[in-house]
């Protein structure tokens, strides 16, 4: 499967009276927005405005992040199974409106959490703070179901998204980057004297605010299966994952999964990248027991030397990860585990909810119990109601002037485990 | 599979208990984790993990756990979790929020919906 990524470099972002792309510049027309998102029923109001890297702008409580995106010389397109027609994705050439981002807010449940500061203390710990972002602040009707409104507000993100990248249909890229990987035998037979490693990808799937959708499917349904690592690049997974804003991935952490884009850039040199298996979250200890079976069994059958495996969330999938990791190198097959911890507000605490002698190779994403202090921002997009209530707020803690102490933990992507952040710690 | 349901949840009470053994008491987060680590020295399994969901010990107040009906002998992959599960909860510390009726609605909602999928599962096998 071979993919070609065209970066259509975004600088700036505004409003205009026409959606278009001109010199590193989207405009955007705010009724072409308020048409597509007002499609659903469900939503009552949207408010759409604009955030730009170093302005004094909090947003918060973020859902999901987007790249826009569009799949052009192609019978299907992005977010298969959901938006485009259910087709294999991954193949051809892809645009990617790359410094841009769609964001999407907007009260759920009243302990939404999330927060990107566009300057200041904040903006160090999250990604999005260097994007130019299209935020869309959605209000459901008052009696809707906590899932219909998850999903209302999941579907407007990605639908905008996808209307923005097709903005760039015609345009040429300013740089491209090619990422193949041949079926595994071929690859075997291609580096037969690299090490073969996968990458095992865990998404959360546990119920309301704690979902996946893999080409459009529920991925508590799933068993582990193997993907090109190209599909992720195309929307193959979508994050319908609202809780526990420092390590959940956003779409567009699925979009840009940097262990992915790693991978690669060391594959037919260092490593032979064979591909990757996603597997699942569950509640049910069986379904623990099965997917974690699986994830050993595949990467045996893909006769693989070692594994990466990434976590997604807090708590119980410490325990998905450690079985994971304990049955794959039961396989004989070496593993690295990327996590994060919640090791108390000094650093001091066990980090993780489970563990074993096996788990020998750990990259962490930080500590999401350590506090930072925002400052007050000139304007709030969303609203902050509930900042104290969240995961990582506490009581009083915001002052007279607005200054929020909060945990590591409420901020988006800040201790990322897949790595798309700038914390970690070395100890050997 | 018979199994029961350790809750604190009145939605998860007043969804099931017609139906379903609910082992339902108004008690703290981590009185439901004990009152399981309790019935797990006595030989019930355990069938769901007690940190389930990524909403914090220390935010939410809801919890619901799922057991065995059957005792057997003690199974010691369901201790190691539940002990786990307990030093985490501590390590968070209780809850001190003021909460709302919207906002107990809510943390309700959500911990019903964790555990509504595994019934769906459990119902389904024998």
């Amino acid at each position: 499967m071979r993919l070609e990524l065209r970066d259509i470099l975004i600088k700036n972002i505004q409003f205009g009276d026409v959606s278009e792309i001109k010199n590193h510049t989207l405009y955007v027309n705010r009724q072409d927005i308020e048409s597509l998102v007002m499609e659903d029923e469900h939503i009552k109001e949207v408010l759409i405005d604009i955030a730009r890297p170093g302005e004094e702008v909090r947003i918060t409580p973020v859902k999901d992040v987007i790249e826009p995106r569009v799949k052009i010389d192609s019978d299907t397109g992005m977010f298969p199974g959901v938006i485009s027609k259910v087709r294999t994705v991954g193949t051809g050439k892809t645009n990617v409106l790359k410094g841009s981002a769609v964001v999407t807010s907007g009260r759920i449940v009243g302990f939404q959490e999330g927060i990107i500061d566009m300057t200041g203390e904040g903006a160090k710990y999250t990604p999005f703070s260097e994007t130019n972002n299209l935020v869309l602040v959605c209000h459901c009707h008052d009696q809707i179901k906590a899932q219909d409104h998850e999903k209302s507000v999941r579907l407007a993100g990605i639908k905008v998204a996808n209307f923005i990248g097709e903005l760039s249909i015609g345009l040429e890229p300013d740089q491209v980057a090619v990422y193949e990987t041949l079926p595994l035998l071929q690859n075997i037979l291609k580096y037969p004297d690299l090490p073969k490693v996968a990458y095992v990808q865990m998404l959360q799937s546990q119920g309301l605010l704690h979902d996946t959708h893999v080409y459009g499917v529920d991925a508590k349904n799933i068993i582990p299966t193997i993907l090109y690592p190209t599909e992720l690049m195309d929307g193959a997974i979508m994050s319908g994952n609202c809780v526990s804003a420092c390590d959940k991935n956003t779409t567009y952490h699925h979009q840009n999964n940097c262990v992915v884009h790693d991978l690669y850039k060391k594959h037919g040199t260092e490593i032979n990248f064979v591909g990757v298996i996603i597997t699942n979250e569950n509640v049910y200890l069986a379904d623990k027991e099965r997917s974690s079976d699986w994830t050993a069994k595949l990467a045996e059958f893909l006769g693989v030397d070692g594994v990466i495996i990434s976590q997604e969330g807090f708590g119980n999938p410490d325990t998905d990860l450690i079985m994971n990791c304990k049955k794959i190198e039961e396989k004989g097959i070496d593993t690295v585990i990327i996590t994060d911890e919640y090791a108390g507000r000094d650093g001091a605490s066990q980090p993780l909810a489970d563990a074993d002698e096996k788990a020998n190779a750990v990259v962490t994403g930080g500590n999401a119990n350590e506090l930072v202090i925002l400052k007050p921002m000139k304007k709030v997009m969303g609203h902050m109601e509930f900042i104290d209530k969240i995961a990582g707020g506490f009581n009083g803690n915001v002052a007279e002037d607005g200054t929020i102490t909060i945990e590591l933990q409420a901020i988006i992507g800040a201790t990322n485990e897949i790595g798309f952040n700038k914390l970690s710690a070395r100890d050997y | 599979m018979k199994y029961i349901m350790v809750t604190n949840n009145p939605k998860v009470y007043e969804k099931y208990n017609d139906k379903l053994n609910v082992d339902y008491k108004q008690q703290t987060y981590k009185q439901v984790l004990i009152r399981t680590r309790d019935m797990i020295h006595s030989g019930h399994k355990l069938l769901t993990h007690p940190l389930s969901g990524s909403v914090k010990p220390n935010e939410t107040v809801f919890k619901t756990i799922i057991v065995s009906e059957q005792q057997n002998t003690l199974d010691l992959d369901s201790l190691r979790i539940i002990e786990q599960s307990l030093e985490t909860a501590k390590k968070f510390g209780v809850n001190q929020h003021l909460m709302t009726e919207d906002l107990l609605n809510d943390f309700g909602l959500v911990d019903l919906s964790l555990i509504e999928s595994v019934i769906i599962k459990l119902e389904n096998s024998l």
